[in-house]
C-alpha cells in the first residue's frame, strides 16, 4: 500500500510542478541578491539570508527561511488534504477500499506519502540553492585566529567550520521535515471529515494562520507554546554557539503531539466511517 | 473497537500530550529551614556561585522613553529571552535571543565585549562608573543583589517555597510599606536555589497591583559553573571590532558634565560608584538615577513625559509614573535639566530634583 501511494506521488506530474513552483522563490531571490548585491541586515528578513551575500554555502538555510512559513505549508496542506477526501471527490474511495487493506494502514500510506513528498521537496530545494548559492554567491571563508579556513560565523559571533556547517545545516533541513509533520497529520485529519480536498486543505491553513496570529499576540500567552507554528523557526537555534537545544526538542516534541493526536483523530474517525463515494 | 471507544482513545493521547509537560511544574516543592537572614546572607554571596541557563524576563512598564533610551524601553517594557553562563562577578556571558540573530554580553574582569548579529560588530568597552541597564541587569541574580541584597532587613520575611526550574527554590519578600514609606515599588519576592543562593525567580510589583511590573525567571538551570571557554569571544574578520569609550547617555553624562551632583537629595546618600556628573542615591527598595541632560537631550523627553497617561507638570518640572518606575525631568521646554528616574513617588523626585539643582557644583574650568 505503501508503494503504491509513493509510486503515485512520484508519478504524478502535480508534485513535481508544485515543486517547482516552492523552488522557483527562492531561486529567484538568489538570482536577484547576485545580480543587485543588496540584502537584508543581519536579523531582518528570512533568517541568514543576509549573510548568503558573504557565503553562498548557507544559502540552502535562506532558502528553507523562505519556504518554512508559507510555500511549503500550504503545498503540505493541499496535498495531505487530498489524500482521503481527493479519493472521495474521485469517486475512486470505495475502489481503494474493498482491497483487503485495512483503512489504518490505508491512513498510514497516506501518511508517509505526503512525508516523502516533503522530503523531496526539501532536498530539491536545499540541493538547488546549494548550487545557486556557490555558482552565484561565492565560497565561504572566515578568519579564525590567524588562519583563513573554510565555514562561516555563527549566530554568536564565534567560528563554524565547514563540517560543523553541513551537520547543522543537516539538522536543520530535518527539523523543517519534522514541522510538516503536524501539519500533514492535522491535514490529513480533516480530509477525513471533510467532502471536498479544497476544504480540507483552507481548514488547515486556517490553523496554521490562527496559530501564527496568535503567537504574537501577549494576551495568547497561555496557549503559545501549543501553537503549531510556535518552534517552526528554532533550526535557527542550531547555528548559535553552543547549539540552544532548548526550544528544538520542544519543537520535535510538539510536532510528534501534533502527529499522535491528528493521526489518532484521522484514524478514530475515519476507520469505521460510511464511504459512498 | 467501536467509533465511541476510539475516540476515547483520542482523548487519552490529548489529555497524556497536555498532561506530561505540565507534570514536573505540579510537583510540590520542598520547604526549606533556613530562616530569612541565613537565607539573604546566602544570596549575598550569589554573584559568585557559578551557573548557566535559559532565562525570560517580562517587564510591563511603559516607559516615555525615546532616543538614546529605546533600548531601556524595550527592556522594561517587552518579554527578553536570555541565555546565561556565569562563572562569578567577573566572568559571564549573557545572550539576548531574537528570532533570527542574537546580541551578546560577554564581561572579564572590567572589560565588556558586546556583539551584535544584526550589526555584526563587537564593540568593546571598560565597565563604567554610571551606564544605563542592560540586559545583564535583568537577570534575577542581578535584581536581587540591586533591591533585596541591600534592603532593610526588617522589611524581608519568608514566603512559601516554589518550584522553579525544577528546584524547590526558597522565597523571600520585601515589604515595600516596611522598607520606606516613599517607595513605589509593593514588594519584591525572589525564590532562589537554597543550595548556592542563586536566585531564579524575581518579581517585582509596585504599590497597590497584583500584577507583577517585573518578572525575572530562570527557566533551564545548571548550578555549575560553566567553562571559561564559553565566555570568551574571538571575533571572525566577519565582523567589526571596535573600542568605545562612551556606551550610552548615562555614561556620556558621567564623563563629561562639567558639574557634580550633591552628596544627598530628598534624604538619599550618594552611592560611592557615582565619580562623575551621573548621581545614584539610595539603596534597597528607595534609589534614584540624577542624569544631567543637555536641551536636545531633555526637550525630546520632555515631549514624552508630557503624553504619558497621569504626567504631573509644575512650573519647572514634569513627571509620571510607569507603574513602579517614576520618571521626572527638570527644567523649562529648550533648557536643560536633570532626569531623575527611580522607585520613589513622584514628591519625592521633585524633591530630589530641587536639591540636585541647588546642590550640584559646577567644575571650574580647567578641571572639566
Amino acid at each position: 500500500m505503501i508503494r503504491v501511494e509513493l509510486s503515485k506521488m512520484v508519478r504524478s506530474r502535480r508534485t513535481w510542478v508544485t515543486i517547482l513552483l516552492i523552488d522557483a522563490l527562492p531561486s529567484l531571490v538568489a538570482v536577484l541578491l547576485s545580480l543587485t548585491a543588496i540584502g537584508p541586515r543581519p536579523g531582518t528578513g528570512p533568517a541568514f539570508l543576509s549573510a548568503v551575500l558573504t557565503d553562498g554555502t548557507l544559502f540552502p538555510l535562506a532558502a528553507l527561511a523562505i519556504v518554512l512559513p508559507l510555500l511549503l505549508p500550504i503545498a503540505v496542506a493541499l496535498t495531505a488534504g487530498e489524500a482521503v477526501a481527493g479519493e472521495a471527490q474521485q469517486g475512486t474511495l470505495r475502489y481503494l477500499l474493498v482491497r483487503p487493506v485495512g483503512r489504518l494502514s490505508f491512513l498510514v500510506a497516506k501518511m508517509v506519502a505526503v512525508m516523502a513528498f516533503v522530503v523531496i521537496t526539501i532536498v530539491v530545494v536545499a540541493v538547488t540553492a546549494y548550487v545557486l548559492g556557490v555558482l552565484l554567491l561565492g565560497n565561504g571563508e572566515v578568519t579564525a585566529g590567524s588562519a583563513v579556513v573554510p565555514g562561516g560565523t555563527s549566530v554568536s559571533g564565534t567560528t563554524l567550520s565547514t563540517p560543523e556547517l553541513v551537520g547543522r545545516t543537516a539538522l536543520a533541513l530535518a527539523y523543517a521535515i519534522l514541522c510538516m509533520a503536524g501539519v500533514a497529520a492535522i491535514a490529513l485529519f480533516l480530509s477525513t471529515v471533510a467532502d471536498s480536498p479544497l476544504g480540507a486543505a483552507l481548514g488547515t491553513m486556517a490553523v496554521l494562520i490562527a496559530s501564527t496570529l496568535l503567537f504574537t499576540l501577549d494576551a495568547a500567552d497561555v496557549v503559545r507554546d501549543v501553537l503549531p507554528t510556535r518552534y517552526w523557526l528554532a533550526f535557527v537555534d542550531l547555528f548559535r554557539d553552543p547549539v540552544l537545544w532548548r526550544d528544538v526538542v520542544r519543537g520535535v516534541l510538539l510536532q510528534l503531539a501534533y502527529v499522535v493526536v491528528f493521526f489518532g483523530a484521522a484514524w478514530a474517525n475515519f476507520a469505521t466511517k460510511d464511504v459512498t463515494d | 473497537m467501536t467509533s465511541p471507544r476510539r475516540w476515547l482513545v483520542v482523548a487519552a493521547l490529548v489529555a497524556a500530550v497536555v498532561l506530561l509537560p505540565l507534570a514536573p511544574r505540579l510537583l510540590p516543592a520542598d520547604e526549606t529551614d533556613q530562616e530569612p537572614a541565613a537565607l539573604l546572607a546566602l544570596l549575598a554571596e550569589a554573584p559568585d556561585a557559578g551557573w548557566s541557563g535559559y532565562v525570560e524576563t517580562t517587564g510591563t512598564l511603559q516607559l516615555p522613553a525615546t532616543g538614546d533610551l529605546d533600548d531601556l524601553g524595550s527592556l522594561l517594557g517587552e518579554t527578553t529571552r536570555l541565555r546565561v553562563w556565569w562563572r562569578d562577578a567577573d566572568s559571564w556571558r549573557v545572550d539576548r535571543l531574537l528570532t533570527a540573530g542574537e546580541s551578546d554580553l560577554r564581561h572579564t574582569d572590567d572589560v565588556t565585549v558586546a556583539y551584535s548579529y544584526e550589526a555584526q560588530e563587537a564593540e568593546v568597552s571598560r565597565d563604567p562608573d554610571i551606564r544605563l541597564p542592560r540586559t545583564s541587569d535583568l537577570l534575577p541574580s542581578e535584581l536581587a543583589r540591586r533591591f533585596v541584597v541591600g534592603a532593610d532587613p526588617a522589611a524581608v520575611s519568608a514566603i512559601p517555597a516554589r518550584r522553579v526550574a525544577g528546584v524547590s527554590a526558597a522565597g523571600l519578600r520585601v515589604d515595600g510599606s516596611l522598607a520606606d514609606e516613599r517607595t513605589t515599588i509593593g514588594r519584591v519576592d525572589v525564590w532562589l536555589d537554597p543550595a548556592t543562593g542563586v536566585p531564579l525567580l524575581l518579581e517585582a510589583y509596585a504599590e497597590g497591583s497584583s500584577a507583577p511590573a517585573l518578572t525575572s525567571e530562570v527557566r533551564d538551570y545548571d548550578p555549575g559553573t560553566p567553562p571559561a571557554s564559553v565566555v570568551a569571544l574571538e571575533p571572525t574578520a566577519d565582523t567589526d571590532a571596535e573600542r568605545v569609550d562612551v556606551l550610552d547617555i548615562a555614561d556620556a553624562a558621567s564623563q563629561y558634565a562639567p558639574l557634580r551632583p550633591p552628596a544627598e537629595v530628598a534624604g538619599l546618600d550618594l552611592q560611592p560608584s557615582s565619580r562623575g556628573a551621573v548621581g545614584v542615591y539610595g539603596r534597597g527598595l528607595t534609589q534614584l538615577v540624577a542624569i544631567p541632560l543637555r536641551d536636545n537631550e531633555a526637550d525630546p523627553l520632555r515631549e514624552q513625559v508630557a503624553v504619558t497617561p497621569d504626567a504631573v507638570a509644575t512650573d519647572d518640572t514634569i513627571g509620571a509614573l510607569a507603574g513602579p518606575l517614576g520618571v521626572l525631568v527638570g527644567g523649562r521646554a529648550g533648557d536643560g535639566g536633570w532626569l531623575v528616574a527611580g522607585t520613589l513617588d513622584l514628591d519625592a523626585l521633585r524633591t530630589a530634583e530641587a536639591d540636585l539643582r541647588a546642590g550640584a557644583v559646577y567644575l571650574p574650568e580647567e578641571d572639566q
